[in-house]
């Protein structure tokens, strides 16, 4: 029914004795995208994946994962997805292909090792102990067994969280590999950077409760966010000699003049209509910035209350 | 059924491989029972229990088997998975379609084979260095003793395993919970006696002394009471009743 998408989330409710920590989370992740749920601590992104991996029943609303019931179906769903969870350890003394192996063991149709340890760069230390594997390594050696059973769907909960520039930036690139795999990918962070550089879309859960869905420039639109135009202020106008243009809310800061506006192109054209008609040339140094998701993220995650 | 027992033995296997690359749980599992083994049975060798021509070591060597037994599937395996739901190794195995029971499986096939060597390696010092054999026509009691004293600890290890918090007290609180009652079961030392009346009593009601009393029986005519067995298997049942009700996969 829901087979169209591959996580259907309507309306998720999920209380922990008195407290409801969410508050009827709604969203979609398509086939094949990477999908992120970006939300401050304690937003409650960890128990919405620990819901549709089956860890928790939930406490109302409709869940489907490929296709499936999560809570009343974990092992068929475990067979086609691969789950990350934020801290998981390892057999201490298991050799990292021999772990990989077994993982593959597990699965109907598993991947082929040498591919598993390609996907995650772990080729090289295919024969070290797992206790003697770095962080970023580790991460990567829980991306392979999650990728073991070569499944349509991955969970990620916070990939990278505490991890060096270089250990974050391999983790990311498997993260890519993954995505040109075509997998698809759910995955939960509280850092910008990374929503940005890895999803397609992008929901932002705060307190509980889903604030905006979209690709990073919708999200920015959507929070009411302007693009940014600016321009170096001609001569001329600094010194008052032509009127400032109808219909934008320009502002000259000295040496440069700026306006923000929800309707760019616009906006645009009515200022090169203006430059044309006092005759300021191209205008120097335009610059047109949309919206980014930082600052949408910040506004809120500021302006609309605490945290959960 | 086919697949559950492949993916058990797979996970037996890779349990053993690692048994044996961990030089704590490897040593500790062999060294400390067999160096008691040598030390004390060396000390005894020649004496004689009090009023018969029963040898000493030849009811030291069948405690020293259960000591073994008791090492290898009460402590190893408690503390083992105990140290495995401590790093979330066991909830990771939860994200795959690893159906439960081969996971178990395979820990407690790893378990078996473990005290197989270790009640191999015994029995060859013992006999080797005490001449300490088994009675001719007991061996398939001697076995059966050690199959029961196995499942008993391993469901009492399993259970113990629930109980500990942490991973660094894991090894210590499951050596700490048997050894005091090993001592004054005996099992070091054949002649122990002139306990209180009401802790022999206690101590008789322990798995650890019924186990040690059942496998001396097989090396040496003992006094041999029926309950012996009774009390491993009750204690069994309590262990895996205990452990089903308090297993969890995350700490």
């Amino acid at each position: 029914m829901t087979d169209e998408v591959a996580v259907h989330v309507a309306g998720l409710r999920m209380s922990f004795g008195a407290t409801e920590v969410l508050h009827g989370v709604d969203f979609d992740v398509r086939y094949g995208e990477v999908f992120c749920l970006l939300g401050p601590n304690g937003a409650g992104k960890t128990t919405t994946l620990e819901i549709l991996e089956g860890f928790r029943p939930p406490t109302g609303g409709e869940v489907r994962v490929l296709g499936l019931n999560p809570a009343a179906q974990p092992a068929r769903l475990r067979e086609r997805a691969g789950m990350v969870l934020q801290e998981c350890g390892f057999p201490r003394q298991a050799r990292v292909a021999e772990l990989i192996d077994l993982w593959r063991s597990y699965y109907p149709n598993p991947r082929p090792l040498g591919d598993l340890l390609e996907v995650v760069e772990l080729t090289e230390v295919r024969n070290t102990q797992v206790r003697k594997l770095s962080g970023g390594q580790r991460r990567r050696l829980d991306f392979a067994l999650a990728l073991a059973g070569d499944p349509d769907l991955v969970f990620l909960d916070e990939p990278t969280t505490g991890f060096d520039p270089e250990a974050r930036r391999r983790c990311w690139a498997a993260i890519e590999n993954l995505r040109l795999l075509g997998k698809t990918i759910l995955l939960t962070t509280h850092y910008l950077d990374e929503a940005e550089q890895l999803a397609d879309r992008i929901a932002i859960l705060r307190a509980g409760r889903i604030e905006l869905v979209g690709t990073t420039h919708e999200v920015a639109v959507r929070a009411g966010l302007a693009t940014r135009i600016s321009f170096t202020t001609p001569s001329a106008l600094r010194r008052g000699q032509v009127p400032l243009p109808d219909g934008i809310d320009l502002a000259v800061r000295g040496p440069e003049s700026v306006c923000h506006t929800g309707n760019a192109a616009m906006t645009l054209r009515l200022l090169l209509a203006w430059a044309a008609e006092y005759r300021l040339g191209d205008l120097d140094g335009l610059a047109v910035t949309a919206p980014r998701l930082e600052d949408t993220y910040l506004q809120l995650t500021s302006t609309n209350g605490d945290h959960a | 059924m086919t697949r559950t027992v492949h993916l058990t033995v797979r996970q037996a296997l890779l349990e053993q491989r690692s048994f044996w690359r961990s030089a704590e749980y490897a040593l500790f599992t062999f060294a400390f029972p067999l160096m008691i083994l040598l030390l004390i049975g060396a000390a005894n060798s020649g004496s004689h229990l009090p009023g018969t021509d029963i040898k000493n070591t030849t009811v030291f060597v069948p405690g020293i088997l259960a000591f073994g037994v008791i090492v290898a599937a009460y402590v190893n395996l408690g503390s083992k998975v105990a140290v495995l739901r401590h790093d979330g190794v066991l909830k990771r195995i939860r994200t795959t379609p690893l159906p439960s029971g081969a996971y178990i499986g395979g820990l407690l096939v790893s378990t078996v084979a473990t005290v197989i060597s270790i009640t191999a390696a015994t029995g060859m010092i013992g006999w080797l260095a005490f001449g300490a054999v088994p009675r001719p026509g007991e061996l398939l009691a001697l076995a059966g003793g050690l199959v029961m004293g196995t499942m008993c600890f391993a469901a009492l290890g399993l259970a113990i395993s629930s109980v500990i918090t942490s991973a660094e007290s894991a090894g210590p609180v499951a050596y700490a919970s048997f050894l005091p009652i090993a001592i004054i079961s005996g099992v070091f030392d054949p002649t122990f006696s002139g306990l209180p009346d009401w802790l022999s009593r206690l101590v008789a009601t322990f798995p650890v002394k019924a186990l040690a009393e059942v496998l001396q029986n097989a090396y040496a005519v003992r006094p041999f009471p029926p309950w012996a067995l009774a009390n491993l298997a009750l204690w069994t049942a309590a262990g895996a009743v205990f452990a089903l009700w308090r297993f969890r996969w995350q700490s």
